[in-house]
């Protein structure tokens, strides 16, 4: 089965805005998760990995194929579902999917019949499938948006932000749909929503201002931090000074008081308590900073 | 209210600060600059003007004008403002912002509409501004600018700009907030150009004046309508009055978009899209069922099949654009107007002809081009976004088909829109003649029309359409673009750029003649269109190239992509379109400019000055005249040739002997001159065919009284194809020759000079006089018709192929066939004007006589609807003519049919030939009291003409048409007159009125009086007839006859000298009693006209049953000077009070003496008035005539 290989990847907008600065990842089959805050070029990467945009520079391969040139070679393998994407709203779910398999290259009748069937059923839409898409909730449409990327047996799957919006029962669906794809595909998923990840992926990276932060598996991320996070429920005035003192990861309001995560090898000031490290904690850590010194404090110790 | 003032004030800063908005105001700028320099005379081959190079640039009415014409192609921006004004929120979805904040419904409305007025105002001021500026700019024509004065350029914002972005504005505002999406929008702007187009088409029929300047949306009707008769000198110096029908049409609009505000303020819901209407979410989602697993595997996939899946979705595109109800709604509404407008297609007189298929050609395709513009530029902008606009383009985009297959699919669906207009467009001209009971359904020739050609053009239009929507990549932008295409491509030619090689689709225009089909314009069209294809298929590519697929959208970016896509066979392809590009390029470069002089206007006025230059110094020198001709005409028509040999006799009919002979040949360069020689030895002096001239010195010079001959062997034809006009004189089949087409004549020409002060000016010309003086010696030993000859004797030898009939003046002598060609020989029996035609063709001739003179009819089979009219005509012209006038001079008459590349019958001897175009297609119905027999009237007409211009030659004098025109005129009226009563004479001469009216407002140099006429059609025909008409109604009809036989006897067939005008005014003069000799001088010498009108009338009914109507009228009698500007002269005059009944029939009608500016009189009718007045029936000449009656208070 083929890797993805990106590596040295480059993308600046001509606003100036440096959306991707030298990407390397390595991504192998099964739920690749990319997490990173709003801004971070997740959708920069994965437009670029799904043949919409080009790069600066580097470049990417999945087997043999050159995915920044050999655009239709990886689109024949590819599904792509993007972070906003939209329908025609006066035709139906089962009309536009079948629409979509013919020109993704399923010309047999009797089988793209099937195969809309199936998608339409395991995305759970059979029942609507002669409804216009005008009148879809938005997690209809976003299993729809699913469905249409499983057209085709893709070798390479990408899901932008596909969880965004979608209330908890929605996105508990949406996740078992993703399960389902198997593990021999390559599927990356991007979002900000670290459970998303935690619960999905077997791999992932951490993106932000078009960095790769960290790669890896979210659960040996995890237990790097393990024994590192001391968490305090602190008054909300107290913050700043706080901030200004140790390395803070997170807070998080909970009944109205602020709970802090501070990484550090020990105790970092009176009244921290020892929290079990969560790849929340990882992510906060990547983003704010935080993990380098973490990370390096253990490497020391 | 102060919430409506935010709001708009937002609206406008938003606005001002987008770029879109500025590059609409700096095109508007820039055209108006344009436009008024080319009028002004900067641009030297340009042909700009405001109907009249008198008319001055900055007058009110030039600014006027261009203000309203300008704006009208604002429309395009008025509708993308307008319409987004409310659009745009819930194109951007921030409809919710707006909706949910504490404002009022009719404050958002009211707001946004506000704002959006003040930015097309400010964008709109950029005509004014432009034109303003314009005046200052270098090499304008001073004589062209009048005074400056700042309110002109104000009035034109509040009487036709304001109230169009209201009412234009209004409608888009409200169709685009209603439907909240731009397609109504762009539809509703088709709606109201078909108004607009429809109100134009009714104008050919005059009684449809007040319909059409109301239905008109832009009020461009009803302006021209209140400014038509309007002077040069009023136009120069009147403000655009807010009156009349101008004032009607802006108030019905302004109240219907008022309406339709009320409606939007009310109807419109500030709710977010979707949970207002009836659409609801399916929301049918039945919690988390047991996922089925699917077998990844079974999910074959083969290889993208994109030549099966294009038809599909070629298919799919073209079903989502017309299967809605936007397209059904525009072809209900072509449908319409094309019915409308056929009503009146072809018009003549207010009179229609019968839909042939080549009519309703002209009618579906002429006038629905703008139409075809705006449904393709819109429906290109709807495909090309449809993806994107729908949110789909990524998930498309990456799919696994090439780039061109999306691409064509779109193209190819947006080329099948004209196709299925197009068969929509021929039933509808099917229905329309069926209709009209018209039953030649001729299919083929439609298929071929809309089919054949018009659809090509329409396809290249398609092409041009996605490629600038796929290169600009920004929808209004792209719109926007094409109407500046439009608009070049409309006024290119004004500009001077003439040449169909640099106008994308352009091709040059042909005409379709039952007689001889599409002809030779075939060829050109179709290398035109294979030219333009080629181009097509490199706009094509490049389109496809940048074609946007993916998320780059910078220039870069897309430059870099379409390298990529710069693949091999694209770049074969490429190479193919510009090879075959170039190929018909250079085909068609070789047909118009080497194989014919390519001469654009500007370089026909060129040779024009340069021949008045350089021999205007030969213009006096004594010339022999031509006493004889002889000739052998051989016509070619397969191969459009024609070849004269033959003799001229000359003779030196001067005192001084002639040592040179100027000879002068209209055909210049296209003469080829195998032979040219004169009984005495001479030397060519001067060969400069360029200018038409060829100079031969005589070895003996011809001394006074000698003759000698010219014999000369000549030819000429058409050559491939030219870029605009062509040779039509010799066809397939009905050739027309004029003589003088090869024949040269003798001397310097006058009439080759530029006339129009204007141009001569531009070429560094003195001013000239268009015509000798009405006493001019030299002028009264020439006439008119041909200044090189007196009268001549004529013989013709004419050959044609064996399937054709020849004609020449004369008598046919002898007809004999000669290798494989037949040949017909002429001989005219009496003298004739040097003035002859040769025609061919296959006609079927119908014969009858008058007395001893054969009447034959030579026409197309298939046009015999008016064959017997013509033969009444001319019965009776025959009858009325040699009574009241003199004999007919000739043994036979005939009418000959030609093409219809020419729209006019002309009179030779015994020989008139006759358009097929203005007669034998007419419609006349006997039992509708508005038609006018008109193939009768122009019978009569060029009947006339035998006697006046072939027995009365006139001087080459001011005035000499008016013995020629004028007088055929006049005999035509009085034999029209006793067919169909002074009724039918009272609608033909209100179009007659009309004519005149509008032919002084649209002068060039100067405007004449009658009797000095320097061969205005709009004065020595139409001036003519309504004179010569009110002239026979004041001294009698067998008087004024009296004065015009005496003129006849004394004049008839002899010269020179040749009588001039006042001649025939002294006999007519000598029949008029003394009360109205000064009509006479009202008449012909000088330009009157009279302001006359009733401003009461009232009737009591008496007890006998008679009525007493009582009647105040005002007079008003004004003197024009040549450029209309007028003065009041006294009255004392006899003018015509009457009173009508209700089927205007005249109750009491008596000519009174006019002489107090308002006069009151009473008169006793035996039955019940209905209207009455002064002047009732028109016969003087007046502006508004509507006036002159009122309607009778019967009290």
């Amino acid at each position: 089965m083929s890797v993805l290989e990106i590596s040295g990847l480059s993308k600046t907008y001509p606003n100036g805005v440096q959306a991707l600065a030298d990407v390397s990842l390595t991504i192998r089959p099964g739920m690749f998760g990319l997490l990173g805050p709003n801004g971070a070029g997740k959708s920069t990467l994965m437009r670029t990995l799904a043949t919409l945009q080009d790069a600066d520079a580097g470049s990417a391969r999945m087997g043999d194929v050159d995915v920044l040139r050999d655009k239709d070679a990886v689109r024949r393998s590819l599904g792509y579902l993007p972070q906003d994407f939209g329908v025609y709203p006066k035709v139906s779910a089962e009309q536009l999917l079948d629409h979509l398999a013919r020109l993704k290259g399923l010309n047999d009748t009797g089988v793209r019949r099937d195969v809309v069937a199936t998608l339409l059923r395991q995305t759970n839409l059979y029942d609507v499938r002669k409804k216009a898409l005008g009148g879809f909730s938005g997690g209809m449409r976003q299993r729809f948006g699913i469905a249409q990327a499983l057209l085709g047996d893709p070798k390479l799957i990408i899901v932008d932000e596909p969880t965004a919006g979608l209330d908890p029962e929605e996105r508990v669906r949406f996740h078992n749909l993703l399960a389902d794809i198997g593990e021999n595909v390559i599927v990356i998923l991007s979002t900000h929503i670290v459970s998303d990840v935690s619960d999905l992926c077997a791999q992932m990276a951490i993106i932000n201002k078009g960095r790769v932060l960290l790669t890896g598996e979210p659960l040996a991320l995890t237990r790097r931090l393990e024994g590192r996070v001391w968490q305090k429920a602190i008054a909300r005035s107290d913050l700043d000074a706080l901030k200004s003192r140790l390395p803070v990861i997170s807070t998080r309001l909970v009944s109205g008081r602020t709970l802090v995560n501070v990484v550090g090898a020990d105790v970092p000031a009176d009244g921290f308590v020892p929290v079990e490290a969560t790849l929340e904690d990882v992510y906060f850590a990547a983003i704010s900073g935080g993990l380098d010194a973490a990370v390096a404090d253990t490497q020391a110790a | 209210m102060r919430n409506a003032f935010t709001i708009a004030g937002f609206e406008v800063a938003t606005r001002l600060k987008r770029i879109s908005t500025w590059v609409y105001f700096a095109v508007f700028f820039a055209i108006a600059m344009f436009w008024v320099a080319a009028a002004g005379g900067m641009i030297k081959s340009a042909a700009v003007s405001f109907g009249s190079g008198k008319v001055w640039i900055n007058s009110p009415y030039a600014i006027a004008q261009t203000v309203s014409f300008l704006g009208m192609f604002g429309l395009s921006i008025i509708a993308a403002i307008m319409g987004r004004a409310v659009q745009q929120d819930f194109e951007y979805r921030v409809e919710h912002f707006f909706f949910s904040s504490p404002i009022k419904k009719w404050e958002y409305l009211f707001g946004r509409f506000a704002g959006a007025i003040v930015v097309l105002l400010i964008i709109l001021s950029s005509i004014s501004i432009g034109g303003a500026l314009a005046l200052s700019l270098p090499g304008l024509d001073p004589d062209r600018i009048g005074p400056m004065r700042a309110v002109a350029y104000i009035v034109p914002y509040f009487t036709v700009l304001l109230p169009n972005i209201i009412v234009l504005g209004g409608l888009f505002f409200c169709l685009g907030a209603l439907t909240r999406r731009m397609l109504p929008v762009y539809i509703g702007s088709v709606l109201l150009l078909i108004g607009f187009l429809a109100a134009q088409g009714l104008l050919r029929d005059m009684t449809n004046k007040t319909l059409a300047s109301l239905l008109d949306p832009f009020g461009i009707v009803a302006t021209s309508q209140l400014t038509a008769y309007w002077s040069i000198s009023e136009r120069n110096t009147r403000l655009l009055p807010l009156e009349g029908l101008l004032l009607w049409n802006r108030l019905l609009w302004l109240g219907i978009v008022a309406l339709v505000l009320g409606f939007t303020t009310w109807r419109f819901r500030m709710a977010q899209a979707g949970t207002s209407g009836r659409r609801r979410a399916v929301a049918a989602d039945e919690g988390v069922a047991d996922v089925v697993s699917v077998d990844l595997r079974r999910v074959a996939q083969g290889k993208v099949n994109s030549v099966r899946l294009l038809p599909r979705l070629v298919w799919l595109n073209f079903r989502e654009t017309v299967k809605n109800v936007y397209f059904g709604v525009i072809a209900l509404a072509g449908v319409l107007f094309l019915t409308v407008t056929s009503s009146t297609a072809g018009d003549i007189f207010g009179t229609s002809t019968w839909p042939v298929t080549w009519q309703m050609l002209e009618l579906l395709s002429g006038t629905f081009d703008v139409f075809m513009l705006v449904i393709i530029t819109f429906y290109a902008g709807e495909l090309t976004w449809r993806e994107r606009e729908h949110r789909l383009d990524q998930i498309h985009d990456a799919l696994p088909i090439p780039t061109w297959l999306p691409f064509l699919g779109k193209l190819l669906a947006l080329m099948l829109v004209p196709v299925v207009l197009q068969a929509l467009l021929m039933l509808c001209g099917l229905g329309i003649q069926a209709a009209k009971g018209y039953h030649n359904y001729e299919i083929g020739l439609y298929l071929h029309g809309l089919f054949g050609i018009e659809l090509i053009t329409y396809w290249l239009l398609c092409v041009l359409a996605m490629s600038v929507h796929s290169l600009v990549n920004q929808k209004y932008m792209g719109h926007f673009l094409m109407i500046v295409y439009f608009v070049a491509i409309s006024f290119a030619g004004l500009a001077g750029f003439e040449h169909n090689l640099y106008k994308y689709g352009g091709t040059p225009p042909y005409i379709y003649s039952d007689m001889n089909g599409f002809g030779h314009f075939l060829l050109r069209v179709r290398a035109f269109q294979a030219y333009w294809a080629a181009a097509a298929l490199l706009l094509a590519i490049a389109a496809y190239l940048f074609w946007v697929r993916g998320t780059t959208a910078s220039w870069r970016g897309r430059i870099a992509i379409a390298r990529r896509r710069f693949t091999p066979p694209v770049a074969g392809l490429s190479a193919f379109g510009a090879v075959a590009m170039a190929g018909m390029g250079a085909f068609i470069f070789y047909n118009t400019n080497i194989l014919n002089h390519y001469l654009t206007p500007d370089d026909e006025l060129t040779g024009q000055a340069d021949y008045e230059k350089k021999y205007k110094y030969l213009d006096h020198a004594p010339q022999p005249k031509v006493t004889a001709v002889k000739v052998a005409v051989d016509l070619y028509p397969s191969e459009r040739q024609v070849r004269m040999r033959g003799q001229y006799t000359l003779l030196n009919k001067t005192d001084k002997p002639i040592d040179t002979v100027h000879l002068l040949f209209v055909s210049g360069e296209e003469t080829q001159v195998t032979k040219l020689e004169f009984g005495v030895p001479s030397t060519l002096v001067v060969d400069d065919l360029q200018h038409s001239l060829r100079s031969y010195k005589l070895a003996t010079p011809l001394a006074p009284g000698e003759s000698t001959q010219l014999t000369f062997d000549l030819a000429t034809g058409g050559k491939g194809f030219t870029n605009t006009g062509a040779f039509t004189a010799v066809e397939n089949n009905g050739s027309f020759v004029n003589g003088r087409l090869l024949l040269p004549s003798i001397g310097y020409e006058p009439n080759g000079e530029i006339t129009a002060d204007r141009e001569r000016k531009k070429f560094g010309l003195p001013a000239a006089e268009r015509m000798r003086d009405r006493d001019d010696p030299a002028g009264l030993m020439e006439n008119g018709l041909s200044a090189d000859a007196d009268f001549i004797t004529f013989e013709a030898t004419v050959s044609t192929e064996v399937d054709q009939f020849a004609i020449a003046p004369g008598y046919l002598q002898k007809e004999w066939t000669h290798d494989g060609r037949r040949y017909f020989e002429y001989k005219m029996d009496s003298p004739i004007l040097k003035f002859f035609a040769f025609q061919s063709g296959r006609y079927v001739v119908k014969k009858d006589k008058w007395n001893d003179v054969a009447i034959e009819v030579y026409h197309q089979p298939g046009h015999e609807y008016n064959i017997d009219r013509m033969i009444a005509a001319t019965k009776s012209g025959l009858d009325y003519f040699t009574k009241n006038f003199g004999p007919y001079q000739h043994k036979q008459f005939r009418i000959i049919e030609f093409p219809r590349y020419e729209r006019f019958a002309q009179s030779f001897p015994n020989t008139i030939p006759y358009s097929e175009g203005i007669g034998f297609i007419a419609r006349v119905r006997e039992d509708e009291k508005d038609d006018i027999d008109y193939p009768y009237y122009v019978t009569a007409h060029e009947l006339a003409h035998q006697w006046w211009g072939h027995q009365i030659a006139a001087a080459n004098v001011q005035g000499g048409t008016m013995l020629v025109e004028t007088l055929a005129q006049y005999s035509a009226l009085m034999v029209m007159k006793h067919k169909y009563g002074e009724e039918k004479m009272q609608r033909f001469l209100q179009y007659e009125m009309d004519r005149y009216l509008l032919g002084r407002s649209t002068e060039q140099k100067k405007e004449l009086p009658l009797s000095r006429v320097e061969n205005q059609d709009y004065i020595h025909y139409r001036k003519g007839s309504v004179v010569m008409y009110a002239l026979q109604d004041y001294i009698g009809e067998d008087n004024l006859n009296r004065a015009i036989r005496a003129f006849l006897e004394e004049h008839a067939l002899k010269g020179p000298p040749y009588p001039n005008t006042t001649q025939l005014l002294a006999h007519i003069r000598a029949v008029t009693p003394p009360q109205y000799q000064y009509a006479i001088d009202d008449m012909f010498e000088t330009i009157t006209l009279y302001d006359n009108r009733t401003t009461e009338a009232k009737a009591k009914p008496l007890p006998d049953g008679r009525y007493e109507v009582t009647l105040k009228v005002v007079a008003k009698k004004l003197r024009a000077d040549e450029l209309g500007k007028e003065s009041d002269v006294p009255l004392a005059d006899w003018i015509d009070i009457g009173v009508l009944d209700s089927d205007n029939k005249p109750l009491f009608l008596e000519k009174k003496k006019i002489d107090r500016e308002a006069m009151e009189f009473t008169v006793i009718v035996d039955k019940k008035p209905a209207r009455a007045g002064i002047d009732p029936f028109n016969k003087l000449i007046d502006r508004r005539p509507k006036d002159n009656t009122a309607a009778v208070d019967i009290g």
